[in-house]
């Protein structure tokens, strides 16, 4: 049987990337508008509660690693990078710097859920001593299904 | 005099964007690489202002809880256990509030209890009572500092 061959016509297959450039700058513009430096990086496990309130944006921070970590405090003014502390004194005499630069300067405590008690309770009596006026308790939205 | 026309070439201006797309790709993965969506929320709380007075201090005008190792509760010298927490510590403020609506919640946790103990037992005490408009004034959060000195204030052996 003879077989009749037509030359096939080749169809340009295309992507359309007239759009691109739209998405492109949609997509810069959203993260120039959310871009948020992390003062502090330390990576926790934050507790979950149903009752949570915004948090001010150049809040003072202090965090705690998790006990795996060693429960290191690190501290930061809220505009600098965090750096560790060794001691509750050094806690005492950031907080007061902090305090004295800014009486109404609220802070945050960036703990791991795991972290005892002890800790927590040291750094909230050096803010105390410092005569830190509000304090945050950093925390995860705790859902139904726990 | 003759004039003489010199024909001018017109030159095509043009701004080159061939490598747009490589500084717009540039930019997004800077900005993705380096932006975080960080916490933004959680549990606030204010210390009370600073003033000379000593407040006076009296022990049964308060409800005390105290958060034990592994998230047991002891309210008002009573047991709670940690499972029971959610259903039953609100409705004991809620009645204890009733009579007395001015008193003080003390929260005191343990050294050894975890920084998580306490905040499921403070986010508890920070969820509005629903009934009767009955509301927890004051919630207070002392340091084993401040327990050691208020018990030696009392004259407490601890």
């Amino acid at each position: 049987m003879a077989v009749i061959r037509g030359r096939e016509k080749k169809s340009g297959g295309e992507i359309f990337t007239a759009s691109m450039a739209d998405i492109v700058f949609l997509l810069i513009v959203f993260f120039v508008l959310t871009y948020n430096t992390e003062v502090d990086r330390t990576q926790v496990d934050l507790p979950e509660t149903w009752v949570r309130k915004n948090i001010p944006k150049k809040a003072a921070v202090i965090s705690i690693s998790s006990p795996e970590t060693g429960e290191i405090i690190r501290v930061s003014t809220g505009e600098e990078m965090s750096l560790p502390v060794s001691t509750n004194e050094e806690v005492i005499t950031f907080a007061s710097t902090v305090v004295a630069q800014d009486p109404a300067k609220e802070f945050i405590i960036k703990a791991d859920e795991g972290v005892h008690y002890e800790k927590v309770d040291a750094v909230l009596d050096a803010l105390k001593q410092s005569k830190v006026k509000i304090i945050f308790l950093l925390s995860e939205q705790r859902t139904v299904d726990g | 005099m003759g004039v003489f026309k010199i024909k001018k070439r017109e030159i095509e201006s043009e701004i080159f964007t061939g490598s747009m797309a490589d500084i717009s790709f540039l930019l997004i993965i800077y900005f993705m690489v380096t932006s975080v969506f960080s916490a933004t929320r959680g549990l606030d709380f204010a210390l009370p202002e600073d003033n000379n007075e000593t407040p006076e201090i009296k022990q049964e005008d308060s409800i005390d809880v105290y958060v034990q190792p592994g998230g047991d509760l002891q309210l008002d010298g009573e047991p709670m256990a940690q499972e029971q927490i959610a259903d039953k510590l609100l409705p004991y403020i809620e009645e204890t509030l009733r009579e007395n609506p001015k008193k003080p919640v003390i929260l005191r946790t343990d050294p050894d209890a975890t920084y998580g103990n306490m905040i499921y037992v403070f986010d508890i005490l920070r969820t509005p009572i629903e009934d009767g408009g009955i509301k927890i004034e004051t919630i207070s959060i002392p340091t084993q500092r401040e327990i050691s000195n208020i018990w030696t204030m009392l004259g407490v052996a601890q």
